[in-house]
Protein backbone atom coordinates (compact mmCIF):
# COMPACT_ATOMS: atom_id res chain seq x y z
CA UNK A 1 0.00 0.00 0.00
CA UNK A 2 1.21 3.47 -0.60
CA UNK A 3 2.32 5.56 2.07
CA UNK A 4 0.15 7.81 3.23
CA UNK A 5 0.80 11.57 1.76
CA UNK A 6 1.29 14.42 4.03
CA UNK A 7 -2.01 15.74 3.57
CA UNK A 8 -3.91 12.98 5.19
CA UNK A 9 -1.32 12.69 7.94
CA UNK A 10 -2.10 16.44 8.90
CA UNK A 11 -5.84 15.75 8.46
CA UNK A 12 -6.73 17.71 5.74
CA UNK A 13 -9.25 17.01 3.33
CA UNK A 14 -9.10 17.69 -0.43
CA UNK A 15 -12.78 17.69 -1.66
CA UNK A 16 -13.69 17.04 -5.66
CA UNK A 17 -16.88 17.88 -7.02
CA UNK A 18 -18.43 15.28 -9.33
CA UNK A 19 -21.07 17.49 -11.76
CA UNK A 20 -24.62 16.58 -13.13
CA UNK A 21 -23.62 14.13 -15.40
CA UNK A 22 -19.93 13.34 -14.13
CA UNK A 23 -18.20 10.74 -12.52
CA UNK A 24 -14.66 10.36 -10.47
CA UNK A 25 -12.27 8.00 -9.30
CA UNK A 26 -9.43 7.49 -7.03
CA UNK A 27 -7.83 6.05 -4.43
CA UNK A 28 -6.27 9.32 -2.87
CA UNK A 29 -7.12 8.95 0.56
CA UNK A 30 -7.22 12.12 1.49
CA UNK A 31 -10.06 12.80 -0.76
CA UNK A 32 -13.59 13.33 -0.58
CA UNK A 33 -15.75 13.23 -3.52
CA UNK A 34 -19.44 15.48 -3.38
CA UNK A 35 -21.87 15.70 -5.82
CA UNK A 36 -24.48 18.51 -5.23
CA UNK A 37 -28.02 19.14 -6.76
CA UNK A 38 -29.37 15.62 -6.52
CA UNK A 39 -32.69 15.99 -7.16
CA UNK A 40 -34.38 13.27 -9.41
CA UNK A 41 -30.68 12.69 -10.80
CA UNK A 42 -29.17 9.84 -8.92
CA UNK A 43 -25.73 9.27 -7.08
CA UNK A 44 -24.15 6.41 -6.86
CA UNK A 45 -20.72 5.56 -4.72
CA UNK A 46 -18.86 2.59 -5.12
CA UNK A 47 -15.97 1.63 -2.92
CA UNK A 48 -13.44 -1.59 -2.67
CA UNK A 49 -12.58 -1.30 1.23
CA UNK A 50 -9.58 -3.61 0.43
CA UNK A 51 -7.53 -1.01 -1.68
CA UNK A 52 -9.58 1.71 -0.71
CA UNK A 53 -10.75 2.91 -3.82
CA UNK A 54 -13.72 4.36 -5.01
CA UNK A 55 -15.66 6.24 -7.35
CA UNK A 56 -19.12 8.52 -7.90
CA UNK A 57 -21.64 9.23 -10.73
CA UNK A 58 -24.16 11.63 -10.87
CA UNK A 59 -26.65 10.19 -13.52
CA UNK A 60 -29.34 12.52 -15.05
CA UNK A 61 -31.60 10.14 -16.85
CA UNK A 62 -32.14 6.27 -16.78
CA UNK A 63 -31.85 5.26 -20.58
CA UNK A 64 -29.39 6.40 -23.33
CA UNK A 65 -31.21 5.09 -26.14
CA UNK A 66 -32.73 8.77 -26.53
CA UNK A 67 -29.65 10.01 -27.22
CA UNK A 68 -26.49 7.87 -28.60
CA UNK A 69 -24.49 10.38 -29.70
CA UNK A 70 -24.80 12.66 -26.44
CA UNK A 71 -24.36 8.74 -24.52
CA UNK A 72 -21.02 8.55 -26.32
CA UNK A 73 -19.60 11.81 -25.62
CA UNK A 74 -20.37 11.80 -22.03
CA UNK A 75 -21.97 8.23 -20.76
CA UNK A 76 -22.09 9.53 -16.82
CA UNK A 77 -25.37 11.22 -18.17
CA UNK A 78 -27.01 8.23 -18.10
CA UNK A 79 -27.95 4.98 -15.64
CA UNK A 80 -27.09 2.58 -18.31
CA UNK A 81 -24.11 3.87 -19.44
CA UNK A 82 -22.66 5.40 -16.41
CA UNK A 83 -22.69 2.75 -14.11
CA UNK A 84 -20.18 0.82 -16.57
CA UNK A 85 -18.14 3.82 -17.21
CA UNK A 86 -17.90 4.15 -12.95
CA UNK A 87 -17.35 0.58 -12.56
CA UNK A 88 -14.67 0.44 -15.66
CA UNK A 89 -12.89 3.77 -14.21
CA UNK A 90 -12.70 1.80 -10.72
CA UNK A 91 -11.05 -1.23 -12.44
CA UNK A 92 -8.17 0.94 -13.33
CA UNK A 93 -7.38 0.72 -9.90
CA UNK A 94 -7.52 -2.48 -9.10
CA UNK A 95 -10.65 -2.05 -7.53
CA UNK A 96 -13.10 -5.32 -7.41
CA UNK A 97 -16.04 -5.47 -8.84
CA UNK A 98 -17.68 -7.88 -5.83
CA UNK A 99 -15.52 -6.43 -2.77
CA UNK A 100 -17.28 -2.97 -3.98
CA UNK A 101 -19.74 -1.14 -1.36
CA UNK A 102 -22.87 0.46 -3.52
CA UNK A 103 -24.45 3.84 -1.88
CA UNK A 104 -27.19 5.34 -3.95
CA UNK A 105 -28.70 8.77 -2.87
CA UNK A 106 -31.37 11.07 -5.07
CA UNK A 107 -33.94 9.67 -7.02
CA UNK A 108 -36.41 12.03 -5.56
CA UNK A 109 -40.57 12.17 -6.86
CA UNK A 110 -42.86 14.67 -7.43
CA UNK A 111 -47.00 14.51 -6.50
CA UNK A 112 -47.30 12.73 -9.82
CA UNK A 113 -49.88 9.99 -10.01
CA UNK A 114 -49.21 9.63 -14.01
CA UNK A 115 -45.63 8.78 -13.54
CA UNK A 116 -45.08 10.65 -17.25
CA UNK A 117 -42.60 13.04 -14.56
CA UNK A 118 -41.06 10.72 -12.30
CA UNK A 119 -37.62 10.67 -13.93
CA UNK A 120 -36.42 9.56 -10.10
CA UNK A 121 -38.27 6.56 -9.96
CA UNK A 122 -37.10 5.70 -13.47
CA UNK A 123 -33.67 6.04 -12.78
CA UNK A 124 -33.72 4.06 -9.51
CA UNK A 125 -35.61 1.25 -11.31
CA UNK A 126 -33.02 0.97 -14.36
CA UNK A 127 -30.16 1.20 -11.37
CA UNK A 128 -31.82 -1.26 -9.46
CA UNK A 129 -32.19 -3.60 -13.01
CA UNK A 130 -28.95 -2.75 -13.77
CA UNK A 131 -26.73 -3.90 -10.65
CA UNK A 132 -29.41 -7.58 -10.90
CA UNK A 133 -28.05 -8.02 -13.66
CA UNK A 134 -24.50 -8.03 -12.48
CA UNK A 135 -25.24 -9.88 -9.09
CA UNK A 136 -24.84 -6.80 -7.45
CA UNK A 137 -26.83 -5.22 -4.43
CA UNK A 138 -27.24 -2.04 -2.81
CA UNK A 139 -25.55 -1.93 0.52
CA UNK A 140 -27.32 1.86 1.73
CA UNK A 141 -29.44 4.19 -0.35
CA UNK A 142 -31.15 7.13 0.75
CA UNK A 143 -33.62 7.70 -2.13
CA UNK A 144 -37.11 9.00 -3.60
CA UNK A 145 -39.47 11.61 -1.07
CA UNK A 146 -39.70 14.62 -1.86
CA UNK A 147 -36.19 16.34 -1.22
CA UNK A 148 -33.12 17.44 -2.93
CA UNK A 149 -29.74 15.85 -1.67
CA UNK A 150 -26.37 16.26 -1.35
CA UNK A 151 -23.84 13.01 -1.48
CA UNK A 152 -20.14 12.50 -0.15
CA UNK A 153 -17.60 9.53 -0.29
CA UNK A 154 -15.05 9.76 1.75
CA UNK A 155 -12.27 7.90 0.35
CA UNK A 156 -9.82 6.84 3.44
CA UNK A 157 -12.29 5.44 4.87
CA UNK A 158 -15.37 4.50 2.21
CA UNK A 159 -17.83 6.62 4.23
CA UNK A 160 -20.94 7.75 2.51
CA UNK A 161 -22.63 10.63 3.68
CA UNK A 162 -26.00 12.53 2.51
CA UNK A 163 -27.23 15.97 3.62
CA UNK A 164 -30.81 16.67 2.80
CA UNK A 165 -31.36 20.15 1.31
CA UNK A 166 -33.22 22.56 3.57
CA UNK A 167 -31.72 20.41 6.28
CA UNK A 168 -28.69 22.14 8.04
CA UNK A 169 -27.17 18.56 9.30
CA UNK A 170 -26.06 16.00 7.37
CA UNK A 171 -25.91 12.36 8.13
CA UNK A 172 -24.13 8.62 7.67
CA UNK A 173 -25.43 6.88 5.49
CA UNK A 174 -22.36 3.94 4.95
CA UNK A 175 -20.01 3.29 7.77
CA UNK A 176 -16.67 2.72 5.89
CA UNK A 177 -15.25 -0.98 6.85
CA UNK A 178 -11.93 0.83 5.98
CA UNK A 179 -11.19 2.58 9.42
CA UNK A 180 -9.06 5.24 9.29
CA UNK A 181 -6.70 3.37 11.80
CA UNK B 1 -59.16 39.28 1.77
CA UNK B 2 -57.25 40.91 4.90
CA UNK B 3 -54.72 38.55 4.76
CA UNK B 4 -53.86 39.14 1.06
CA UNK B 5 -53.92 42.84 1.84
CA UNK B 6 -50.57 42.04 4.47
CA UNK B 7 -48.94 39.73 1.99
CA UNK B 8 -49.56 42.42 -0.88
CA UNK B 9 -48.33 45.35 1.44
CA UNK B 10 -45.17 43.78 1.86
CA UNK B 11 -44.23 43.98 -1.93
CA UNK B 12 -43.11 47.27 -0.99
CA UNK B 13 -40.46 45.88 0.92
CA UNK B 14 -38.74 44.09 -2.57
CA UNK B 15 -36.58 46.32 -4.33
CA UNK B 16 -37.60 48.60 -7.12
CA UNK B 17 -39.22 47.24 -9.81
CA UNK B 18 -37.58 45.84 -12.85
CA UNK B 19 -39.59 47.87 -14.80
CA UNK B 20 -37.00 47.46 -17.47
CA UNK B 21 -37.59 44.01 -18.59
CA UNK B 22 -41.64 45.28 -19.30
CA UNK B 23 -40.48 48.43 -21.27
CA UNK B 24 -37.79 46.16 -22.96
CA UNK B 25 -40.48 43.46 -23.85
CA UNK B 26 -42.45 46.47 -25.20
CA UNK B 27 -40.09 47.01 -27.34
CA UNK B 28 -38.93 43.96 -28.27
CA UNK B 29 -43.11 43.61 -29.98
CA UNK B 30 -42.39 46.43 -31.60
CA UNK B 31 -41.26 46.38 -35.04
CA UNK B 32 -40.41 49.94 -35.07
CA UNK B 33 -38.33 49.87 -32.14
CA UNK B 34 -34.47 51.16 -33.16
CA UNK B 35 -31.45 50.10 -31.47
CA UNK B 36 -31.14 53.88 -29.73
CA UNK B 37 -33.98 53.15 -28.00
CA UNK B 38 -33.36 49.81 -26.38
CA UNK B 39 -29.28 51.52 -25.77
CA UNK B 40 -31.46 54.65 -23.88
CA UNK B 41 -33.63 51.83 -21.70
CA UNK B 42 -30.62 50.67 -20.78
CA UNK B 43 -28.02 53.53 -20.31
CA UNK B 44 -30.55 54.95 -17.67
CA UNK B 45 -29.19 52.52 -15.67
CA UNK B 46 -25.22 52.82 -14.76
CA UNK B 47 -24.95 49.55 -12.53
CA UNK B 48 -27.44 47.46 -15.01
CA UNK B 49 -25.08 48.76 -17.55
CA UNK B 50 -21.92 47.35 -16.12
CA UNK B 51 -23.33 44.12 -15.45
CA UNK B 52 -25.08 43.67 -19.04
CA UNK B 53 -21.42 44.96 -20.46
CA UNK B 54 -19.26 42.27 -18.11
CA UNK B 55 -21.64 39.62 -19.18
CA UNK B 56 -21.21 40.28 -22.82
CA UNK B 57 -17.60 40.28 -22.53
CA UNK B 58 -17.07 36.94 -20.13
CA UNK B 59 -19.11 35.02 -22.53
CA UNK B 60 -21.04 36.06 -25.48
CA UNK B 61 -18.26 37.65 -27.71
CA UNK B 62 -14.71 36.66 -26.15
CA UNK B 63 -13.95 39.97 -27.33
CA UNK B 64 -13.92 43.20 -25.40
CA UNK B 65 -16.67 45.18 -25.21
CA UNK B 66 -16.72 48.59 -24.16
CA UNK B 67 -20.20 50.71 -24.78
CA UNK B 68 -23.76 49.29 -25.12
CA UNK B 69 -24.33 50.69 -29.07
CA UNK B 70 -21.23 48.20 -29.72
CA UNK B 71 -22.72 45.17 -27.66
CA UNK B 72 -26.20 45.11 -29.55
CA UNK B 73 -24.62 45.57 -32.50
CA UNK B 74 -22.58 42.32 -31.85
CA UNK B 75 -24.67 40.09 -30.34
CA UNK B 76 -28.21 41.35 -31.13
CA UNK B 77 -31.02 42.40 -29.14
CA UNK B 78 -32.24 39.14 -27.95
CA UNK B 79 -29.28 38.65 -26.36
CA UNK B 80 -29.05 41.59 -24.81
CA UNK B 81 -32.84 41.34 -23.53
CA UNK B 82 -31.78 38.44 -21.56
CA UNK B 83 -28.43 39.59 -20.48
CA UNK B 84 -30.79 42.25 -18.75
CA UNK B 85 -32.94 39.77 -17.44
CA UNK B 86 -30.31 37.92 -15.72
CA UNK B 87 -28.53 40.94 -14.37
CA UNK B 88 -32.03 42.50 -13.17
CA UNK B 89 -32.90 38.56 -11.95
CA UNK B 90 -30.10 38.14 -10.01
CA UNK B 91 -30.34 41.51 -7.67
CA UNK B 92 -34.16 40.49 -7.61
CA UNK B 93 -34.30 36.66 -6.97
CA UNK B 94 -30.44 36.12 -5.09
CA UNK B 95 -31.00 36.86 -1.64
CA UNK B 96 -31.43 33.91 1.14
CA UNK B 97 -35.23 32.54 2.02
CA UNK B 98 -35.17 31.35 5.15
CA UNK B 99 -39.11 30.40 5.20
CA UNK B 100 -38.56 27.74 2.17
CA UNK B 101 -35.09 26.58 3.01
CA UNK B 102 -33.85 28.38 0.27
CA UNK B 103 -30.04 29.57 0.84
CA UNK B 104 -28.05 32.71 -1.05
CA UNK B 105 -28.24 32.40 -4.84
CA UNK B 106 -30.29 29.12 -4.80
CA UNK B 107 -33.35 30.80 -6.41
CA UNK B 108 -31.52 32.60 -7.86
CA UNK B 109 -30.20 29.31 -9.86
CA UNK B 110 -33.63 27.39 -9.74
CA UNK B 111 -34.90 30.49 -11.81
CA UNK B 112 -33.03 30.86 -14.29
CA UNK B 113 -32.63 27.11 -14.91
CA UNK B 114 -36.50 27.42 -15.51
CA UNK B 115 -36.24 30.32 -17.86
CA UNK B 116 -33.71 28.44 -20.13
CA UNK B 117 -35.88 24.95 -19.71
CA UNK B 118 -38.95 27.40 -20.74
CA UNK B 119 -37.18 29.19 -23.69
CA UNK B 120 -36.09 25.85 -24.87
CA UNK B 121 -39.58 24.40 -24.92
CA UNK B 122 -40.58 27.80 -26.35
CA UNK B 123 -38.26 27.74 -29.08
CA UNK B 124 -38.92 24.21 -30.07
CA UNK B 125 -42.72 24.94 -30.34
CA UNK B 126 -41.80 28.64 -32.34
CA UNK B 127 -43.11 30.48 -29.08
CA UNK B 128 -42.47 33.85 -27.97
CA UNK B 129 -38.90 32.94 -26.84
CA UNK B 130 -37.76 36.11 -24.61
CA UNK B 131 -41.22 36.09 -22.81
CA UNK B 132 -40.94 32.46 -21.45
CA UNK B 133 -37.88 33.08 -20.73
CA UNK B 134 -38.95 36.02 -18.51
CA UNK B 135 -41.78 34.51 -17.14
CA UNK B 136 -39.59 31.33 -16.45
CA UNK B 137 -37.36 33.81 -14.32
CA UNK B 138 -39.71 35.62 -12.60
CA UNK B 139 -41.97 32.50 -11.69
CA UNK B 140 -40.96 32.88 -8.36
CA UNK B 141 -40.87 36.22 -7.14
CA UNK B 142 -43.88 35.44 -4.85
CA UNK B 143 -41.60 33.41 -2.40
CA UNK B 144 -39.69 37.11 -2.19
CA UNK B 145 -43.17 38.03 -0.35
CA UNK B 146 -43.84 34.79 1.41
CA UNK B 147 -40.34 33.59 2.56
CA UNK B 148 -40.27 35.93 5.48
CA UNK B 149 -44.27 34.48 6.80
CA UNK B 150 -43.46 31.29 6.19
CA UNK B 151 -40.13 31.42 8.79
CA UNK B 152 -40.59 28.98 11.49
CA UNK B 153 -43.68 27.00 10.04
CA UNK B 154 -41.19 24.42 8.47
CA UNK B 155 -42.58 21.61 10.21
CA UNK B 156 -46.29 22.54 9.85
CA UNK B 157 -44.89 22.54 5.87
CA UNK B 158 -43.31 18.97 6.24
CA UNK B 159 -46.60 17.55 8.38
CA UNK B 160 -48.90 18.79 5.56
CA UNK B 161 -47.10 17.23 2.69
CA UNK B 162 -45.59 13.71 4.62
CA UNK B 163 -48.86 13.14 6.49
CA UNK B 164 -51.32 14.58 4.57
CA UNK B 165 -49.90 14.23 0.91
CA UNK B 166 -50.13 18.07 0.39
CA UNK B 167 -48.17 19.97 -1.94
CA UNK B 168 -46.19 22.89 -0.98
CA UNK B 169 -48.65 25.03 -2.91
CA UNK B 170 -51.45 23.63 -0.94
CA UNK B 171 -49.19 23.64 2.55
CA UNK B 172 -48.79 27.43 1.63
CA UNK B 173 -52.34 28.02 1.15
CA UNK B 174 -52.89 26.15 4.90
CA UNK B 175 -50.78 27.99 6.66
CA UNK B 176 -51.06 31.22 5.33
CA UNK B 177 -54.11 31.35 3.28
CA UNK B 178 -52.23 32.31 0.09
CA UNK B 179 -49.83 30.85 -2.24
CA UNK B 180 -46.79 32.09 -3.85
CA UNK B 181 -47.60 31.70 -7.05
CA UNK B 182 -50.70 34.16 -6.92
CA UNK B 183 -48.71 36.62 -4.87
CA UNK B 184 -46.73 36.34 -7.84
CA UNK B 185 -48.93 37.37 -10.29
CA UNK B 186 -49.97 39.89 -8.26
CA UNK B 187 -46.90 41.48 -7.83
CA UNK B 188 -46.48 41.38 -11.68
CA UNK B 189 -49.47 43.10 -12.17
CA UNK B 190 -48.61 45.84 -10.13
CA UNK B 191 -45.23 46.07 -11.55
CA UNK B 192 -47.19 46.63 -14.84
CA UNK B 193 -46.14 43.82 -16.46
CA UNK B 194 -48.39 42.57 -19.52
CA UNK B 195 -51.08 40.40 -18.50
CA UNK B 196 -50.21 37.17 -20.07
CA UNK B 197 -46.80 37.29 -18.35
CA UNK B 198 -48.97 37.59 -15.15
CA UNK B 199 -51.44 35.34 -15.78
CA UNK B 200 -48.63 32.64 -16.76
CA UNK B 201 -46.53 33.82 -12.99
CA UNK B 202 -50.12 33.27 -11.29
CA UNK B 203 -50.92 29.82 -12.52
CA UNK B 204 -47.68 28.41 -13.46
CA UNK B 205 -48.49 25.38 -11.39
CA UNK B 206 -51.79 24.60 -13.09
CA UNK B 207 -51.49 26.14 -16.81
CA UNK B 208 -55.28 25.16 -17.69
CA UNK B 209 -56.37 28.12 -15.44
CA UNK B 210 -53.79 30.49 -17.40
CA UNK B 211 -56.27 30.26 -20.28
CA UNK B 212 -56.11 32.59 -23.14
CA UNK B 213 -52.58 32.20 -22.01
CA UNK B 214 -52.24 28.85 -20.88
CA UNK B 215 -49.41 28.01 -23.69
CA UNK B 216 -46.56 30.50 -22.12
CA UNK B 217 -48.00 29.15 -18.40
CA UNK B 218 -47.38 25.75 -20.18
CA UNK B 219 -43.62 26.55 -20.93
CA UNK B 220 -43.27 27.91 -17.37
CA UNK B 221 -45.09 25.07 -15.92
CA UNK B 222 -42.73 22.32 -17.47
CA UNK B 223 -39.25 24.70 -16.82
CA UNK B 224 -40.12 24.66 -12.58
CA UNK B 225 -40.26 20.58 -13.29
CA UNK B 226 -37.26 20.14 -15.22
CA UNK B 227 -35.32 22.77 -13.18
CA UNK B 228 -35.93 20.18 -10.47
CA UNK B 229 -34.99 17.28 -12.53
CA UNK B 230 -31.85 19.09 -12.93
CA UNK B 231 -31.25 19.30 -9.42
CA UNK B 232 -31.98 23.27 -9.37
CA UNK B 233 -34.87 23.10 -6.66
CA UNK B 234 -33.29 23.65 -3.67
CA UNK B 235 -35.32 24.01 -0.16
CA UNK B 236 -37.06 21.67 1.84
CA UNK B 237 -40.19 19.43 0.27
CA UNK B 238 -39.32 21.32 -2.74
CA UNK B 239 -40.59 18.06 -5.07
CA UNK B 240 -43.78 18.26 -3.23
CA UNK B 241 -45.60 19.69 -6.25
CA UNK B 242 -48.20 18.22 -8.47
CA UNK B 243 -47.01 18.09 -12.58
CA UNK B 244 -49.80 18.55 -14.53
CA UNK B 245 -50.07 16.31 -17.62
CA UNK B 246 -52.31 19.05 -19.20
CA UNK B 247 -49.53 20.88 -19.61
CA UNK B 248 -48.04 18.33 -22.13
CA UNK B 249 -51.83 18.38 -24.06
CA UNK B 250 -51.67 22.31 -23.82
CA UNK B 251 -47.72 22.16 -26.16
CA UNK B 252 -48.62 18.41 -27.51
CA UNK B 253 -45.56 17.19 -26.18
CA UNK B 254 -45.50 13.38 -25.19
CA UNK B 255 -44.34 12.00 -22.14
CA UNK B 256 -41.22 10.42 -23.95
CA UNK B 257 -40.28 13.94 -24.92
CA UNK B 258 -39.52 14.76 -20.79
CA UNK B 259 -36.51 13.52 -21.01
CA UNK B 260 -35.22 14.81 -24.79
CA UNK B 261 -36.16 18.35 -22.83
CA UNK B 262 -33.79 17.65 -19.35
CA UNK B 263 -31.11 16.83 -21.65
CA UNK B 264 -31.24 20.17 -24.10
CA UNK B 265 -32.05 22.21 -20.96
CA UNK B 266 -29.35 20.91 -19.55
CA UNK B 267 -27.19 21.56 -22.51
CA UNK B 268 -28.00 25.30 -22.53
CA UNK B 269 -27.14 25.59 -18.99
CA UNK B 270 -23.96 24.92 -19.99
CA UNK B 271 -23.19 27.58 -22.54
CA UNK B 272 -23.99 29.94 -20.46
CA UNK B 273 -22.71 28.61 -17.19
CA UNK B 274 -20.36 31.47 -17.17
CA UNK B 275 -23.43 34.12 -17.11
CA UNK B 276 -25.29 32.36 -14.28
CA UNK B 277 -22.54 31.46 -11.56
CA UNK B 278 -23.74 33.64 -8.26
CA UNK B 279 -21.74 36.72 -7.39
CA UNK B 280 -19.46 35.92 -4.39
Amino acid sequence: MPSPSLTSLMGFERKFVVGVGGLAVSNNQSMILTTYSLGSCLGVTIYDPEIRAGGMLHAMLPDSSINAAKAAEQPAMFIDTGIGALFRAAYELKADKYRMQICVAGGAQFLDKTGFFNIGQRNIAHLTRLLDQHGLTIDAKDVGGLVSRTLHLHLGTGEVRVKISGESEEKILFKGYASAG
Amino acid sequence: MQALDKYINEIKTLPPAPRVLSQLLLLLNDVDAHADQIVELIAFDPALTAGVLKRCNNAVTGRSVSDLDEAVKQVGFNAIYRLVAMVVGEGLLGSEQRGYGIGRGELWEHSVTTALAARVIARKQNGEENLAFTAGLLHDIGKLVLGTFLEGSRQLVVKGTRQSGQSFLEAEQTILGVEHAEIGGRVLARWNFPENLVSAVWHHHNPVLARPHEQLAAYVHLGDIIAHCLGQAQGFESFALRPQPSALEILKISPDGIDTLVLETDEALNQCNGLIKKAG
